[in-house]
């Protein structure tokens, strides 16, 4: 009987009631416990944020904010203008976004409104299994095989447009070369197609199917109800899918070293080698010499972090803001 | 029953013309998608297997030493890279499992609606989108800078990559957990701890295992958080505490972008090791989930 | 009954793990416990011949970094000292001069592979009170390497080179070029430049040529990093302007000779200050190394020194090491490893398309490894 009238832990818990101090010290300090491992992610990305920016407060006292912006990149005159690597970070995302967004969509369509449900099981499976291949292998690959197989598929094609007006800009030029901002480009795509697949089937699977039922009960075919009934309902997530895939391939380093080229270069020739913000990292930081090689290695380290933060930022908020839409729908 | 005989017999044919042809499109458009999203890995594992296998041998796998790059195949091998691989993956994940399993439990259950555990769950989702290299920074301006590069220094930064990874299938394994288990365990005296650690990890514990074996299988692939923490070596060491050390992901790194053939042919076979071992953790995943599952039912 | 399950999932977690150390344990019979350099002297076996200055047997872990241009020597003499010092592990990883030095200010490793000496902005990086000595290690060739399907033997000279590597000279057919090479027929195509994005001790040296040998020509001046022509093909890594060069027809670019070869390319014959046109090669480079005068720390420039036979774009690269070891092992360690580079390491050289030190140069620098003291 006088078990029952003890207090519910349940309630005291997080609370500081009356009933607070009669709770075992091994469960406060389990709750601490988990607390501290809770907070730790917080600790980290504030760490992350402050050791970068303290190691690269040189770069940023000298190059300023306007470093970002220059294209002037010449270490042996100290020299670090960051515009090359932006550029390039940006170009490959945006070509690898292109290239994944239809066609993960399209899986994800696929996989919810086409596959019987027995068979999509498996092509998940496949997809889980391009989603665990290493970046690394996929540089290997990359460099050893899909690059110089590409070589001549580029020189053909630059022949081909020759003269021909935005074409030529954006796929001739005479120097064209296997490792390109194309090239990885579409090893980017490929690599974040798994997760814009498996958001957005997430997304997609949540849509009621009273919506589905009602447009073909109005005689839709499967494609206007896709477009009457799902889409409406997850274009939102689908975004955030998608601007969750744009992070991943802003920040994806080894794979985009190997087949880029390495070279720091603004140009709209997208079959001439370029370079990126995470490439330039990895590849340089062992050559850097000179705490203000290194501290602008760091500081691009902390503009990458930046961007991929605001972009995760941004995703999430409009998963939720789409969600909480359907959830009052 | 008239009327029906006036109006026209219904069509249930699908809608003819440009209405249907439309939908075909689309159709072949998805499994466009799908042959395209395949065919990629298609190439990238025949390829791993074709130049991996020849590559392969039991001294590759357990040599003591990497040989210059100049050499060809056949002389030592990777012993060394997987040995640094499980090691340093071994000891980030003994970091980041058990805190990202308690971080996961405050959120989910000490949490609650409060803003910290929001703001916790929200954060650490945004973490999973930080990019591998800036980990590897942090550490290294954090850690060796000031203790050198060491093995440790790798599994600290694999583990700031796992984290984020295990607290988000961890939390969304325990939410799955049904309020009823805890109640009844409540009912009977239980403490707040006692009832997380013996009911609701329990019961979770199946998705767990198989979220953190993916995690797992994540950090084991990674090679720019290593870059910059365990530099490189020739031979084995199996200290994690001091020296630098080696792993498969950057010893692949290194030799791609070696001209000499036998350098690319161990890459090759690292490579294929590396996705042996990435294969077997996602494998080892998916048969817990599915060993949970079914009990479940 | 989920209890139940736990012990499963926890037996095979555990022989997972147990897998995982066993293989550890069972291989690290050649592997080193001890931390970075410092370790117990034990009974090890006779230190490697030809270096009379090495001090009694050591035992432990050397860690080095620097210079991708010593990669292929270190981890051939790592191999091969292995089999007369098994007891000591050496480790060298290319991460490149500039993070070896600035590792060997941090104490992270024992000695760093450079391929110049420390420069003037970086002395305040090193610790007060150290000294660093420089040893010599290697000599090689830079490659002019060029892809023009059935031309062997381009001919170039300083001058033409200059205006080649700044964009002046467009095309493989111009005036300049055919000048040199009389009976050749020169294809009209553009000229495509392969060089390094990345700081490297290869621009380095090869900027220094430029300046000695064409003068006022060459208007890039001298560095780790160039500002080149915004039409040249930038690439990371000797590797990536091998593959470069490779790839596009009409390329030429500069990457060192034992890279060149291993990637199939044809390397041009430079004009040196005799006149003479010289391929590089392992003995062309030796010839240009016996023209060094080094200083008495033991540095020296290796480009454009003279020589009938020399190949004028040869470089080398150093160790560095501090003087005063904070312990007697790490001193013996060093000098063990060091003089077998300095001896019989030497003979490994060649077969690596690098070039053996002038036996003067390699007396002084065995003469100053009993400066290294503890």
């Amino acid at each position: 009987m006088r078990a029952v009238t003890q207090a519910d832990p349940a309630k005291s818990a997080g609370s500081a009631g009356p009933l607070a101090h009669r709770r075992p010290l091994g469960d406060r300090g389990f709750q601490l416990l988990a607390l501290v491992a809770g907070l730790l992610v917080l600790i980290i990305l504030v760490l992350i944020a402050v050791t970068t920016a303290q190691q690269s407060t040189t770069w940023f006292t000298t190059a300023g904010f306007k470093g970002i912006f220059s294209t002037d990149w010449d270490p042996g005159a100290s020299k670090f203008g960051a515009m090359a690597f932006v550029y390039g970070t940006v170009i490959s995302s945006v070509i690898a976004l292109i290239i994944a967004v239809p066609v993960s969509v399209g899986l994800a369509l696929l996989l919810t409104e086409v596959v019987p449900r027995r068979w999509a099981r498996p092509i998940v499976y496949v997809i889980d299994l391009l989603a665990v291949v290493p970046s690394v292998v996929w540089g290997l690959w990359g460099i050893l095989v899909f690059v110089p197989w590409l070589q001549p598929i580029y020189v053909s094609i630059a022949s081909g447009v020759n003269g021909v007006p935005v074409l030529d800009t954006l796929f001739g030029g005479h120097n064209v070369q296997g490792a390109a901002f194309f090239t990885a480009g579409v090893i980017l795509a490929v690599m974040i197609t798994p997760i814009i697949t498996s958001l957005s089937r997430e997304v997609i699977a949540t849509v009621p199917a009273i919506d589905r039922e009602g447009a073909y009960a109005l005689g839709a075919t499967r494609w206007e109800m896709i477009r009457g009934a799902v889409w409406p309902h997850s274009q939102g997530g689908v975004v955030g899918a998608v601007l969750v895939g744009l992070g991943r391939a802003m920040g994806e380093t080894i794979a985009v070293a190997l087949v880029i080229g390495g070279s720091p270069e603004v140009t709209g020739h997208l079959f001439y080698p370029g370079h990126s913000v995470a490439a330039v990292i990895a590849l340089e930081f062992g050559e850097a010499t000179g705490g203000e090689f290194r501290a602008a290695l760091i500081g691009l380290g902390l503009v990458l972090f930046v961007l991929t933060i605001i972009v995760n930022l941004a995703a999430r908020a409009i998963v939720e803001r789409s969600a909480r839409r359907m959830r009052g729908a | 029953m008239t009327a029906a005989s006036e109006q026209p017999a219904v069509d249930l044919r699908e809608p003819a013309g440009w209405r249907r042809t439309k939908n075909q499109i689309a159709t072949v458009a998805m499994w466009v998608a799908l042959v395209a999203a395949l065919v990629p890995l298609g190439f990238v594992l025949v390829t791993v297997i074709q130049k991996g296998a020849g590559a392969i041998s039991w001294q590759f796998l357990t040599s003591s030493t990497i040989p210059p790059n100049i050499l060809p195949l056949g002389v030592g091998g990777m012993g060394p890279a997987v040995i640094g691989t499980l090691i340093i993956t071994g000891f980030a994940a003994l970091i980041a499992i058990p805190l990202g399993v308690l971080g996961a439990i405050y959120i989910n259950e000490y949490g609650g609606r409060g803003l910290l555990g929001r703001v916790i769950a929200f954060m650490s989702d945004v973490m999973t989108g930080v990019p591998s290299i800036v980990m590897g920074l942090f550490i290294y301006t954090l850690w060796v800078l000031h203790f050198g590069y060491s093995g440790m220094a790798g599994s600290f930064a694999l583990a700031c990559l796992m984290l984020p990874i295990v607290i988000r299938s961890s939390y969304e394994m325990l939410r799955l957990v049904p309020n009823s288990l805890r109640e009844g365990s409540y009912a009977l005296g239980a403490t707040k701890a006692r009832v997380t650690l013996t009911v609701v990890l329990p019961a979770a514990l199946g998705g767990i295992v198989s979220g953190s074996l993916l995690a797992v299988a994540r950090a084991a692939g990674e090679t720019a958080p290593l870059i910059f923490t365990i530099l490189i070596v020739e031979s084995t060491n199996t200290n994690l505490f001091s020296g630098p050390n080696t792993a498969l992901s950057t010893q692949i790194f290194a030799n791609a972008q070696s001209p000499y053939v036998g350098a690319q042919a161990r890459a090759w076979g690292a490579a294929l090791t590396l996705i042996a071992i990435t294969f077997i953790l996602m494998i080892a995943a998916r048969l817990v989930t599915a060993r949970f599952t079914r009990y479940e039912r | 009954m989920h209890l139940r399950r736990r012990p499963q999932v926890l037996t095979v977690g555990g022989a997972l793990v147990a897998m995982a150390l066993s293989l550890a344990a069972c291989s690290s019979s050649s592997s080193s416990t001890p931390p970075s350099g410092s370790s117990s002297s034990g009974s090890g076996s006779a230190p490697a011949g030809g270096s009379s200055s090495s001090a009694a047997a050591a035992s432990g872990t050397i860690n080095a970094a620097g210079s991708t241009f010593q990669t292929n020597f270190q981890q051939t003499a790592i191999q091969a000292f292995k089999q007369s010092n098994p007891s000591i592990t050496v480790n060298y990883d290319p991460v490149g001069s500039g993070t070896g030095r600035s590792d060997l200010y941090k104490n992270t490793v024992l000695f760093a592979g450079s391929d110049s000496p420390i420069p003037s902005k970086e002395a305040s990086e090193v610790p007060s009170g150290k000294t660093v000595l420089y040893f010599p290690v290697q000599i090689g060739p830079i490659a002019i390497a060029y892809n023009l399907p059935g031309i062997k033997g381009l001919k170039l000279d300083p001058a033409v080179l200059a205006q080649i590597f700044q964009g002046q000279i467009t095309s493989w057919n111009n005036s300049a070029i055919t000048a040199l090479n009389p009976g050749v027929s020169l294809p009209s195509t553009a000229i495509t430049l392969a060089v390094r994005s990345d700081s490297s001790g290869t621009t380095q040296n090869f900027s220094d040529y430029l300046v000695m040998a064409a003068g006022s020509a060459w208007k890039l001046g001298t560095s780790s990093t160039i500002k080149w022509p915004s039409t040249a093909h930038e690439a990371n890594g000797g590797n990536g302007v091998a593959q470069a060069v490779k790839s596009t027809s009409g390329a030429i670019g500069y990457v060192d000779f034992s890279t060149a070869t291993a990637s199939g390319l044809e390397a041009a014959s430079i004009k040196n200050s005799a006149g003479q046109y010289v391929a590089p090669s392992s003995s062309a480079a030796t010839a240009a190394a016996s023209q060094v005068t080094p200083k008495s720390d033991l540095t020296f420039v290796t480009v454009d020194q003279g020589g009938a036979s020399s190949y004028p774009i040869t470089y080398q690269s150093w160790d560095l090491v501090y003087a005063k070891q904070p312990n007697a092992n790490d001193a013996n360690l060093l000098k063990a490893y060091l003089g077998y580079l300095l001896g019989q390491g030497q003979s490994l050289l060649s077969q690596l398309n690098l070039a053996p030190l002038p036996a003067s140069i390699d007396s002084m620098a065995k003469a100053q490894l009993s400066q290294i003291t503890s």
